[in-house]
């Protein structure tokens, strides 16, 4: 994972912040004009202090929306006519929550037969948990990052979607293709405990946990299954290389052969008939001169885990591991060492704080979903307490925080647990970037949403106080340029 | 009607003692007019006193004044409504052991599931369901081929309608699967297909290419082949895979090509939606490989929520049998219900409906419950005749009263959407099969009458023991066990309320 340094700005931001100061008459003359039938209105949101990004505020500033897309941004914006014009006192980008259970149906959440190449936009349910949606909106959460199968070893594709309910698939999903997870040493895949029951529909369900505890072997075995498997989908990205490679030499070979063939032809002709002939005087059998070629190198055997892997090994894609305690964190450091293009993000990461050095040194983030445990808990999520965020990222470890990947509900709560991560030391700012432009970067969809820049989604909040502070209530909510909370409900 | 189909019918009489059919005299010339007091066509105004004629199974004229041939043998009932059928889009009943298990087989054809002897289809035929699409396999990924079918006739021959009706497809989870999964091996079919269909053309290529260079080192000529056998891949698909012409069609695998003609649009597909997530995926399947305009979707649970998105897409489907939908909301715990037909009307979506049992809650129930829930009593009648019979491609065949049609006649003894009425005779493609005063069955359960030799070991002859016999007085028994008729007999004076079907379930 390399994230750009803190405090600089890349080039086109410097060029946004030309353009906030031009008038921007220009800009709206040259939205998007193309219009679909249940296509989002035009906005104009007025805000006395706009956070355009972290660490960047313009003070009586407006924010045009057209078409789902921000397409102005600055302090001197006339209102369109025909425009809906709503104002706040602070406006923001709307928050993400990198670890979330929110958005995908139950049965793929709870799926312990998810493989690589599963994808969690296929169970992306844009009906299901309506109340709970709105409730999350309400407390300013836009989008997600979901994934299936979050207890198997493997569980597949992730994928950042929007909150809202009811939105069109292609609204619904930001980045299909946000991350690959995996996860080492779940309570949830060991069985000490007995079976758990659960209620579906009124009717309470027992489901087994396997038959025996996850014991420190298996714990190591986890270990060993993840790295190995990483490693697996780096070999195949080398076998198809070596093919390429293979398949272009033997090519050039075969040309080779072809034109020499040609050149020969008409003397090949000549000896044919000779021989032909003789045959014939001699009574004898005619037999064909035998043809030989090199062999064709075949392609190594198409395998959509493989293909998917491969991605991750050649750092195209985020790998998310949910891992807790020391010795499994240790193991897969120690595993994956070698794996230079590998984007490792580590998921829980409970007892990490031995290791923060190490993850500093190879620019490995965190998604922590710390909280105050119960008993009955999980072992593993011991160490997660609300001033883990805080230590981390004190020691230079760049900290994220999600609500936990079990519950969808949770996924309201997250502004309020960033809140207490704050109370107990954890940098607002960074904690605002966390929740941000930092989470949509961590899943390569920072051209998309995390700001309130010209060209991204409008997904954006309007506060009536700052954001993370008790006093800033969200007023209005928009998610792909749609306004779907209001005041008053 | 035919020397054979007589046979047949007596065939039927005498070994499952199922229908007792067919009148005696017959003309068997093919020649059938059927005289009604009320002739609902489906297809333009009713005609009072109108008369339905049929010549070699096809309908030749429907009016009032329609003349019967010298030679045909005329159904004269002015008392009865003549009506052509209700037509059932998709069903998944009638089957000896249906595909459910392999997940991925585009190749089964549900001929070889379909069981002629299934009550279903004796149920369907009481109930005036004419023609019916068999599909297989809800809980796989691509269960089979579909059949259409009438429900009359001992073999599937008898029976067939269209072959090859669609495909099944499956977009919501099976057991063992999440949608996650499901989605995944249903994507994995088709990327499938085309690395199969890439690599025949990649071989053969390979292989002209090398039997080009060996003849250039033998120094033999090499006659010029043309590419005559193959045919290029048409579709709308997103993939293409050029140089499918090299592959004669012959040369591609059996278990494949019900695959490869659903991706060029000639086989259409049943698309098996559970519920509202899940029609996106279908359609995102469909639109990828290109048979959207070839898509049926069977609607299952909240797919109705997706409506915006199917009115969208422009493709028909087939509502639940369930069509009122009832929610809670968690919160308030309001509970909101929500009738699913008005809801693809008011989106201008085209609907089938699906029969919710056989025979009490069969087509002509899902239909009154339109009416009675506000749908026009014409969309109503639509959605389980015409509609379905276009979905099916059959359009022109069965649905509704035109010359040309097949000739498929129900005369009921009043409305088709009243509780009251019911089927007291079905033509199809030109052959009396059912008469209600001679249905055996009827006949037993209505009035008690135990026909011949079908109590086996003669365990119920006294009727007492029979749990569902009505104690029958002695002497009425007595009677009817000599084969004489009951006073009950005539078909229309049933208006009991009890429709026609007591065995409820």
């Amino acid at each position: 994972m390399r994230l750009p340094p803190r405090g600089t700005t890349a080039p086109w931001t410097r060029w946004m912040l030309v353009l906030l100061c031009a008038p921007l008459a220009a800009a709206q003359g040259s939205a998007p004009t193309e219009t679909k039938p249940e296509a989002p209105t035009t906005l104009f949101l007025r805000g006395e202090k706009v956070i355009v990004r972290p660490g960047r505020v313009l003070e009586n500033a407006a924010v045009l929306v057209t078409n789902g897309k921000i397409t102005a941004v600055g302090t001197d914006l006339v209102k369109p006519d025909g425009a809906r014009e709503l104002s706040a006192k602070v406006l923001c980008a709307g928050f993400i929550d990198p670890w979330s259970a929110l958005g995908i149906s139950g049965d793929a959440l709870r799926d312990a037969g998810t493989a690589p190449s599963t994808r969690a936009v296929d169970a992306a349910d844009a009906f299901a948990d309506e109340h709970v949606r709105r409730e999350a909106l309400r407390a300013g959460v836009t989008s997600v990052r979901v994934q299936a199968g979050t207890t198997a070893r493997v569980s597949g594709v992730g994928a950042l979607l929007r909150v809202a309910p009811g939105l069109p698939m292609e609204a619904m999903v930001i980045e299909a293709d946000a991350a690959l997870g995996m996860s080492i040493g779940l309570s949830a895949n060991a069985s000490n405990q007995g079976p758990t029951f659960e209620v579906v529909d009124g009717q309470v369900i027992q489901r087994d946990r396997g038959s025996r505890g996850m014991d420190p072997f298996d714990r190591i075995a986890d270990v060993d299954r993840v790295t190995s498997t990483i490693e697996g989908g780096r070999n195949y990205l080398v076998s198809k290389n070596e093919y390429r490679h293979e398949l272009e030499e033997w090519q050039k070979k075969i040309a080779e052969k072809e034109t020499e063939l040609d050149k020969e032809f008409k003397k090949a002709k000549k000896d044919r008939e000779k021989e032909e002939k003789d045959a014939k005087e001699k009574g004898k059998k005619f037999e064909e001169k035998k043809y030989k070629e090199d062999k064709k190198p075949q392609p190594p055997r198409f395998d959509e885990d493989s293909e998917a892997l491969a991605q991750v090994a050649n750092g195209d894609l985020p790998l998310t591991v949910q891992v807790h305690r020391f010795a499994e964190l240790h193991g897969l450091l120690a595993g994956t060492e070698k794996q230079d293009r590998l984007r490792l993000v580590l998921v829980g990461a409970s007892e990490s704080i031995p290791l923060a050095t190490r993850l500093v040194e190879r620019q490995i983030p965190v998604i922590l979903a710390p909280a105050l445990n119960g008993r009955g808990a999980p072992d593993e999520l011991e160490a997660a307490d609300l001033s883990l965020p805080a230590r981390l990222s004190r020691a230079g470890v760049t900290v994220f925080l999600g609500s936990g990947g079990v519950d969808p509900a949770a996924t309201r709560d997250l502004p309020l647990l960033v809140q207490m991560a704050i109370g107990n030391g954890f940098d607002r700012d960074q904690a605002f970037d966390a929740l941000t432009l930092g989470a949509a970067r961590l899943f390569d969809a920072e051209d998309r949403v995390g700001s309130i820049e010209r060209g991204k989604d409008a997904d954006l909040l309007l506060l009536d106080g700052e954001p993370l502070s008790s006093a800033g209530r969200v007023q209005y909510v928009i998610s792909a340029g749609r306004i779907v909370v209001t005041p008053e409900g | 009607m035919s020397h054979q189909t007589t046979r047949t019918f007596a065939c039927t009489a005498l070994t499952l003692g199922l229908l007792a059919l067919a009148p005696d005299a017959h003309a068997g010339n093919g020649k059938i007019a059927i005289k009604a007091g009320r002739v609902i066509t489906m297809n333009g105004p009713d005609i009072v006193n109108g008369v339905i004629t049929i010549e070699d199974g096809k309908i030749t004229g429907v009016s009032a004044d329609a003349k019967a041939a010298w030679d045909a043998e005329v159904l004269d009932h002015p008392e009865l409504v003549a009506f052509p059928g209700w037509v059932e889009a998709h069903s998944n009943r009638g089957m000896d052991r249906p595909n459910e298990n392999v997940p991925v087989a585009p190749f089964l054809d549900v001929r070889d599931s379909i069981d002629p002897i299934s009550f279903y289809f004796e149920d369907s035929l009481r109930a005036g369901v004419l023609t019916i699409n068999v599909q297989q396999g809800n809980a796989c990924v691509i269960g089979g081929q579909g059949m259409v079918v009438k429900p009359f006739g001992l073999t599937i021959e008898q029976m067939l309608v269209k072959q090859g009706s669609g495909l099944k497809l499956v977009a919501g989870a099976r057991p063992g699967r999440s949608r996650a999964t499901q989605s995944q091996e249903l994507r994995k079919a088709f990327i499938d297909l085309r690395q199969y269909l890439e690599k025949l053309v990649q071989d053969k290529k390979d292989g002209k290419d090398y039997a080009r260079r060996e003849a250039l080192f033998q120094g033999k000529d090499l006659e010029k082949e043309e590419n005559k056998n193959g045919r290029a891949l048409d579709s709308k698909a997103t993939w293409k895979v050029p140089g499918l012409e090299m592959i004669p069609r012959g040369e591609i695998d059996d278990q494949k090509e019900p695959l490869l003609r659903l991706v060029e649009g000639k086989l259409p597909a049943f698309f098996y939606c559970d519920s509202g997530s899940s029609v996106s995926l279908a359609l995102d399947v469909a639109r990828t490989n290109g048979f959207l305009a070839n898509t049926v979707l069977v609607l299952e649970g909240d797919s109705w929520k997706a409506a915006d998105v199917i009115a969208e897409a422009g493709v028909p489907v087939v509502l639940s049998p369930n069509l009122t939908w009832v929610e809670r909301d968690p919160l308030t715990g309001k509970e909101t219900e929500t009738f699913v037909p008005k809801v693809f009307q008011d989106k201008k979506v085209r609907f089938a409906l699906q029969s919710q049992n056989p025979s009490a809650q069969s087509l002509w129930f899902q239909a009154a419950q339109c009416v009675a829930n506000g749908l026009d009593r014409k969309a109503a009648m639509e959605a389980a005749t015409r509609t379905p019979a276009e979905i099916l491609r059959l359009g022109k065949r069965v649905g509704s009263f035109e010359a040309g049609r097949d000739g498929n006649v129900v005369l009921m003894s009043g409305d088709p959407l009243s509780v009251t009425s019911t089927v007291q005779y079905v033509v199809l493609a030109g052959n009396l099969v059912y008469d209600r005063s001679k249905d055996v069955r009827m006949k037993h359960l209505m009035n008690g009458v135990e026909p011949n030799n079908t109590s086996p070991g003669g365990a119920f002859v006294d009727g007492s023991s029979h749990p569902c016999n009505d104690p029958p007085k002695s002497d009425e028994k007595a009677k009817t066990d000599k084969g004489e008729k009951t006073p009950e007999e005539k078909p229309h004076d049933d208006h009991d309320g009890h429709k026609d079907e007591p065995k409820k379930d």
